[in-house]
């Protein structure tokens, strides 16, 4: 398990050593990555305090200056600063990053306060932002160059630990700055050689970050059970490439997104949409979190797995609606 | 400038929005009618620091960004034909400011959040920058949440202005929800805090000419509604626009 937000961040300080216009303000939050960034390069680190209103307004007015500005706080906040991220940032078109850390249930036992489980819903309502769940460290490494190069206002959703069997899902991919930008990739897993095929609905799971890693589990289960899977890595949510997905979808019947959020606007309903206004003719299953705030103890997978996003449950209910 | 002048053009300005207002409908004619002389000060002062070529002003009071229209008018950066097109689908200028207007250089309408973005345009820019507060504004916890930033990192390019006309929609700031001692608080956050008579140009010169080490905050007192008797420190008159006749003439009137 690696950290999203020291990789970004050890990254970031490395571009910000080479160009001055970076900015890092840190919400209060530390990470082992910061500390050189404190003591090596002072001036292109802000100590905004517990502030998120202020830490917003004040990188939107940098941004207004030029500069490249990254907000770093927990990822549960950015309800906290919506209004000015709207208004100082998306409104005003002042391109800053938004690192929020420690998505979903990442840093279960902390209670629901401190688990984003609707971020997706309201973030994705900014008009022209765009929203990453990346992959695994390569990728997230890769996104620092692209939040760098390309100015936009972007709320990167890091994982504070991913399971490390998504690092070997880049080995094969160059990883350039456009490619990052498709926002999607296909995960073909090999069918095992002994399976036999019990549907004729290829299925198709599309999930992004610490999700990606369940639904590997659920394909290689659903596989020993004669079932065809592939997985769709989409860690680009806004704004969807609607031609790539149509392309990577197109030999799937059955579409199943699996999210660790509540199902009301978030993974699923944004594949949902595109999957409408494509007018594309797939089923779509939508996993994910119950409608409540969770209040349970118990680490990320124990509160998965009773929250049902067990492997076991997520298959069950993907068996029980296939055509 | 000589006072006289300014109080001519303030009052022209005044006149022009009061015109605007009423044929509209649309707007908070009273809160901007409280700025206009500070603004006049800022803008047609040569003795302040204010260089509208190369300095900022930002309107964190949004519903009163709409006082600027006129001087733009004056500066050559709107045409004039705007302000009677105010609000209308054929118009550039807006019930609240925004950067597409040319001489603007934020969006006003959300309160509060002007302070950390002039802050940060401060810093990033080496501009002076101002910004212009309400009173009521600073109700929102934001705007405290900024001042303790700029104190502490010393953004002395900043200046903030407190547009004190003392009464939010519902009535006066004292009787509603009590912001005084406004002065010792500012002071306690480590803000070089002057106040001034918001519609005294010799007062409103010394304050925006003088330099000190430390980010400033001037308390300007000023009267809601100024100009049109009628309207002075009458609350109602936040939202409410003239549209009586005989209310209309004796506005543009006493204004003239």
């Amino acid at each position: 398990m690696s950290s999203q937000r020291d990789i970004f961040l050890t990254r970031l300080f490395e571009r910000a050593k080479e160009d001055k216009d970076i900015y890092l303000i840190s919400v209060d939050m530390g990470a082992p990555a910061l500390d050189r960034w404190r003591q090596e390069l002072p001036d292109q680190f802000f100590a905004a305090g517990i502030s998120e209103q202020n830490a917003i307004n004040f990188a939107a007015g940098l941004s207004a200056a030029g500069k490249k500005v990254y907000v770093y706080f927990m990822a549960c906040w950015v309800a906290r600063c919506f209004e000015q991220i709207r208004y100082s940032c998306a409104m005003a078109n002042n391109p800053i990053t938004i690192l929020g850390n420690g998505v979903a249930l990442g840093y279960a036992p902390a209670g629901p306060a401190h688990e984003p489980t609707e971020d997706l819903t309201y973030m994705r309502s900014l008009c022209d932002i765009e929203i990453y769940s990346p992959t695994n460290g390569e990728v997230t490494e890769k996104l620092v160059d692209l939040t760098c190069d390309v100015p936009k206002l972007r709320y990167v959703r890091l994982e504070r630990k991913y399971p490390e069997k998504l690092d070997n899902l880049s080995k094969n991919t160059k990883l350039t700055s456009e490619f990052i930008e498709r926002g999607l990739s296909v995960i073909s897993p090999e069918m095992p050689e002994s399976s036999r095929q019990i549907s004729n609905s290829k299925i198709c799971i599309l999930s992004s970050g610490y999700m990606l890693g369940r639904a590997i589990d659920v394909s290689e289960k659903l596989m020993t059970l004669g079932y065809e899977v592939g997985i769709v890595d989409l860690w680009r949510i806004k704004p969807i490439n609607s031609e790539l997905f149509k392309q990577t979808v197109s030999p799937y019947e059955f579409l199943v997104t699996l999210e660790e959020q509540t199902l009301f606007g978030g993974f699923g309903s944004a594949v949902a949409e595109v999957v409408v206004d494509l007018s594309l003719d797939k089923d779509v299953l939508r996993i994910g979190l119950p409608e409540r705030y969770i209040f349970e103890n118990g680490d990320r997978e124990h509160l998965l797995n009773a929250n049902g996003l067990s492997v076991e449950s997520i298959c069950e209910k993907i068996r029980t609606r296939l055509p | 400038m000589n006072n006289e002048e300014l109080e001519k053009l303030a009052k022209s300005v005044r006149k022009r929005i009061f015109k605007f207002k009423t044929k509209s409908g649309y707007g908070h004619l009273a809160s901007c009618l409280s700025c206009v002389d500070i603004l006049a000060s800022l803008y047609y002062d040569e003795e302040t620091n204010y260089d509208h070529t190369k300095d900022a002003i930002i309107f964190s009071k949004g519903h009163g960004s709409p006082s600027i229209y006129p001087i733009l008018v004056d500066l050559g950066y709107v045409d004039e034909s705007e302000l009677d097109k105010y609000c209308t689908p054929e118009g550039i200028l807006r019930l609240h400011a925004d950067s597409s207007i040319p001489g603007c250089n934020f969006v006003a309408g959300s309160l509060g959040n002007g302070i950390g973005y002039a802050a940060g345009l401060a810093y990033g820019t080496q501009k002076n920058v101002v910004v212009m507060l309400g009173d009521a504004e600073l109700y929102e916890g934001s705007v405290w949440e900024s001042i303790i930033f700029i104190a502490h990192h010393n953004i002395k390019n900043l200046t903030m202005v407190v547009d004190r006309n003392a009464m939010g929609i519902l009535g006066k700031t004292e009787e509603l929800l009590k912001l005084e001692p406004l002065e010792e608080k500012f002071a306690s956050f480590g803000l070089d805090v002057v106040t001034v008579d918001g519609h005294n140009f010799d007062e409103l010169r010394k304050a925006f000419s003088t330099e000190s080490d430390r980010p400033r905050m001037i308390i300007a007192n000023t009267i809601k509604g100024k100009g049109v008797s009628y309207m002075e420190d009458v609350w109602q008159y936040h939202t409410i626009i003239p549209k009586d006749e005989e209310e209309i003439r004796i506005g543009i009137e006493e204004l003239t």
